[in-house]
């Protein structure tokens, strides 16, 4: 319906033509600007030099972006952690429309006849496979943020693919048993909780917010870096919640029709 | 350790724990808990930011979060800097979102507490861009106020509309949100900073084109979200799909962030390279008279009480952004006192726009022609807000009298002149929508074609009883107030006077956050406002709205006569008004382009 | 100005990401545009790698390259399946007002 509409409409030609006639000087002067950066490699920033120098010796960690995140700069993740847990909400109250409405028995028959065709066994078997290999993977890139490249955010993701190996795998039953709703939205809001609560924590024992309350460890080891092992598992957390909720959303009704059909 | 040293976080901190909290329950939390909860929140971080205002009244409150304060001389962590005028737009914030939940105690049933979460998350990013002192941290809050708007929005999805209305919201703001990036990295990349205050050091006082790009760049996410033409398209479509309360929000306090982000970048960063009155001065108040006479002219075209509404909204913004270009402490206290002003009238309107949907199941003036008779109360309300809109004293007093005086004093009767016309427009409509369906004055058909887009409004509550409950009156009437206060209590007058001044003090701002100075910053002396203000254009309004309404006593010929050459007129404005995201997009990409160019070349 | 083996690599990310940028935009077909856009966030990460930001490449490889496609195909396919309901809906009326 919609593609009848963009043949008859009768703006397209002067959109385009406003589009271009605004772009093309607009992308000029931005790549003009762009021109007196100072050359990659070549410009050290104040900023960064002092981080960099700061943060092996005042946190014990080895990757400086981390320490930056979860710690210098803290305060920024806590706000984009929660960009992501208000998304995952918005695109709840979008799709709660199905969630509500029973399969209507009309639809049945024509549902029989566009079966979703059976996985092939390759596909099965390489999914399953990887789950493991992915999963573990995942938690690692979560719990060694301090020390490698990697953090919460990252292996959040990373966690929550083989969430989707297992749609993918086929195995649409195990799948929904691995994920009942409620435990995964409990489980993303405890992310969230998690990483307020740290900061609040520091409050309580009469320090700034999100301070670094723990002792920092050895350098370079599993626990070193204080709090921001313990941010990086609570975004971690609500990363991985939030992506397998988005993902469940999406498929609850193919899996239902899988379900059915199988 | 003061009080005032632990609390700015709070403001941020404690509603987004509490939605966190309200998330882990799902929709299992019982609605009248959720309630209950949500609207001490918003109490506690209203009461925390108005006394964030009172301490910060002599100069800002620095807070450093993690402890990470200046390391020889330079900030290594993130930095609330909690000015005047930062308190108090945080605190209007805090004030309508509680008056938007207590408003939407009777409302539709939410899906769990999953309305009361968004509502707490889109209050914190209000306050975190209030009160930051860090560029790229205001970019976050600014990203998570949109996410929540975003899917406050689109809260009623069952229906096609909303979600069409809240995808071109999305869109345009997040291409605009796109350029605070652009504007940061630029920024970046040449200064290694990202706190304010070290930019606005580090910047050096030459102008060269990638200093003026950034500026460009940073301040074009935030007039589309201040709905400036051209990238006033979304306003409309998102205010005629959102669910009333969301509206009290988005035309409270979201769009009047996109002007105040303007001033607080350019105060803290610009202001000492780019000067306003160099002309940057002309640019702005050319954008914001063209805006705020298309936004006048749109609102009086419109039948959907919501929409009439949102246009109105752009126009006032176009004469806040003008006022700011006035460039003086005078200017910028004139600036806020509108901003605060129009805020709380226009939320007593949007919740007056809800008792309507309420009780007469729809916000079409042609429709509902007559049927809110038994409704007088709700049309009592209705007609002060709009009154306000004019320059009552619950309105934009205070900001209407000190900016004309300044205008007068710079001789651009121009801005006068607008600001009157939109004042007096605005109102006429919003009254004349009342006059129509309270007293069910007027013609059966519009006075001016209906100047759409988007179409459809469901009504959000379930079946009334004839009574309206008393917390959905209470809130328009809070409103109305509290706008009462903001415009003639004197020591409301101080703070802003405060305010404006530590807005236009770009050095001692400096001097606070990097050296810890405790020097005051000078507050301009204002006046009470004048009377004059008060009285002719809301009369100017009212006249304005009983004629329309008469008008369809005239003869049918001249009726016909004057609709003909109107039509020239309206035709090419509803073309423009597509509703189509697609255009909204070029006119915003071709917008960009003008303001790109213009500066460019002012600093060449 | 010395080529060495870093200024090159940057350089070609960068190139290939100018050739593949302008092949997102131009490919209409959703699915297909998907694909596309994938190669671009495997690309984007690579520069990132060429340009030392490993965090980045690794946040780039997650998202650009796993999550926005699987996100994407999910709103596609269930995009159709509504589409598909909507005109079998279409054309059982259409019957019905027939027969």
């Amino acid at each position: 319906m919609s593609d009848d509409r963009d043949e008859l409409d009768p703006g397209a030609r002067g959109r385009t033509i406003l589009f271009f006639i605004g772009g093309v000087p607009l992308i000029g002067l931005l790549a003009a600007a762009m021109v007196q950066l100072p050359r990659s490699g070549a410009g050290h920033s104040l900023y960064g030099d002092l981080l960099v120098g700061a943060a092996v010796r005042e946190r014990h960690v080895t990757d400086v972006v981390t320490a930056i995140n979860f710690d210098y700069r803290g305060f920024d993740t806590l706000g984009e952690e929660l960009i992501l847990f208000a998304s995952v909400m918005g695109v709840l109250l979008i799709l709660r429309k199905s969630d509500e409405q029973p399969a209507c028995d009309d639809r049945e028959d024509e549902r029989q006849t566009r079966r979703a065709p059976p996985t092939s066994e390759a596909v099965r078997a390489l999914g399953l496979g990887m789950i493991g290999v992915t999963l573990t993977f995942g938690l690692y890139i979560i719990t060694h943020g301090q020390l490698t490249p990697g953090g919460g955010f990252q292996g959040g993701v990373i966690v929550a693919t083989a969430w989707v190996l297992l749609y993918l795998a086929g195995d649409a039953r195990a799948y929904e048993r691995a994920t009942p709703k409620p435990v995964v939205e409990a489980f993303e809001a405890v992310g969230a909780l998690a990483y307020a609560l740290l900061g609040f924590a520091g409050l309580l024992a009469g320090l700034s917010f999100l301070a670094n309350l723990l002792p920092l460890g050895p350098i370079a080891t599993a626990h070193s870096g204080g709090t921001i092992a313990l941010l990086s598992v609570a975004t971690g957390r609500e990363v991985a919640g939030g992506f397998v909720l988005l993902v469940t959303s999406f498929v609850e009704e193919a899996l239902a029709e899988r379900a059915g059909s199988s | 350790m003061s009080f005032s040293a632990i609390l700015p976080p709070i403001p941020v901190a404690l509603p987004l724990l509490t939605a966190a909290l309200l998330g882990f329950g799902g929709k299992h939390t019982p609605r009248r808990l959720a309630d209950a909860i949500a609207i001490a929140v918003a109490t506690l971080v209203t009461c925390a930011t108005i006394y964030l205002a009172i301490e910060a009244a002599h100069h800002p409150i620095v807070y450093w979060f993690g402890g990470w304060k200046l390391r020889s001389g330079v900030p290594l962590g993130i930095a609330f800097v909690v000015d005047e005028a930062g308190a108090i737009l945080a605190s209007t914030g805090g004030l309508l979102t509680t008056l938007a939940l207590l408003f939407s105690l009777h409302y539709f049933d939410s899906v769990g507490a999953l309305f009361h979460a968004l509502m707490l998350i889109f209050l914190a990013g209000v306050c975190g861009f209030c009160l930051t002192g860090d560029l790229f941290n205001l970019f976050v809050w600014f990203e998570l106020m949109s996410a929540a708007a975003f899917g406050l929005c689109a809260y009623k999805a069952e229906e096609p509309a909303p979600l069409q209305g809240a995808i071109n919201f999305a869109v345009t703001n997040t291409i605009g949100a796109f350029f605070i990036v652009v504007g940061l990295a630029l920024l970046y990349g040449r200064t290694g900073a990202l706190n304010l205050a070290e930019l606005g050091r580090a910047i050096g006082p030459t102008p060269d084109l990638l200093v003026v790009i950034a500026f460009f760049s940073l301040t074009l996410a935030f007039l589309v979200k201040g709905a400036i033409v051209p990238f006033h398209f979304w306003l409309a479509d998102a205010h005629a799909v959102a669910p009333t309360p969301v509206c009290v929000l988005f035309s409270g306090i979201m769009v009047e962030l996109g002007i105040f982000g303007i001033v607080r970048v350019h105060s803290a960063i610009f202001a000492g390279v780019l000067p306003v009155p160099g002309g940057l001065r002309d640019v702005f108040l050319v954008a914001g008279g063209i805006t705020a006479v298309l936004g006048a002219v749109m609102a009086f075209a419109q039948r959907h009480l919501k929409r009439l509404l949102a246009y109105s909204t752009a126009s006032h913004m176009g004469i806040a952004l003008s006022a700011w270009a006035l460039a003086s402490p005078k200017g910028l206290a004139g600036g806020i006192a509108y901003l605060v002003g129009h805020g709380l009238t226009k939320a007593a309107l949007f919740l007056s726009a809800g008792l309507v949907l309420h009780t007469l199941r729809d916000v079409d003036e042609i429709k509902l022609r007559g049927r809110g008779r038994s409704h007088p109360l709700v049309g009592a309300i209705l007609a002060l807000a709009a009154l306000g809109l004019a320059g009552a004293p619950w309105g934009t007093l205070l900001g209407d009298s000190l900016l004309d005086d300044l205008a007068m004093k710079q001789h651009l009767h121009g801005f006068v002149i607008i600001s009157w016309f939109a004042g007096i427009v605005t109102a006429a409509a919003a009254l004349r929508a009342a006059g129509r369906i309270f007293l069910g004055f007027g013609a059966r058909e519009p006075e001016a074609p209906d100047v759409g887009g988007i179409e459809g409004e469901a009504p959000e509550t379930a079946p009334s009883p004839r009574r309206v409950p008393v917390p959905m009156l209470l809130a328009p009437i809070a409103a109305l107030i509290c706008g009462t206060l903001w415009n003639l209590w004197p020591p409301l007058r101080q703070s802003i006077a405060n305010a404006a001044g530590q807005l236009a003090d770009h050095a001692g701002y400096l001097a606070r956050v990097l050296r810890g100075a405790q020097a005051e910053s000078i507050a301009p002396h204002l006046a009470p406002p004048s009377w004059v203000h008060a009285v002719i254009p809301p009369l100017a309004a009212l006249a304005l709205a009983f004629l329309t309404l008469a008008r369809s006593r005239l003869p049918f010929a001249m009726r016909r006569r004057a609709a003909g050459k109107l039509n020239i007129f309206w035709r090419p404005l509803r073309r423009l008004h597509s509703g189509h995201v697609g255009d909204q997009v070029a006119w915003l990409t071709f917008g960009a382009a003008l303001f790109a160019v213009a500066f460019a070349l002012l600093y060449r | 100005m010395t080529l060495d083996a870093e200024t090159v690599l940057q350089l070609g990310a960068l190139g290939a990401l100018v050739v593949v940028g302008p092949v997102v935009v131009l490919t209409r077909a959703p699915r297909a545009q998907v694909i596309a856009f994938t190669c671009y966030g495997l690309l984007f990460g690579l520069a990132c790698l060429a340009f030392q930001a490993p965090d980045v490449a690794l946040a780039q490889f997650v998202v650009g390259a796993v999550a926005l496609p699987i996100l994407v195909l999910l709103t596609l396919a269930r995009m159709r399946r509504h589409q598909e309901e909507a005109d079998a809906t279409r054309a059982r009326l259409k019957k019905e007002r027939q027969g």
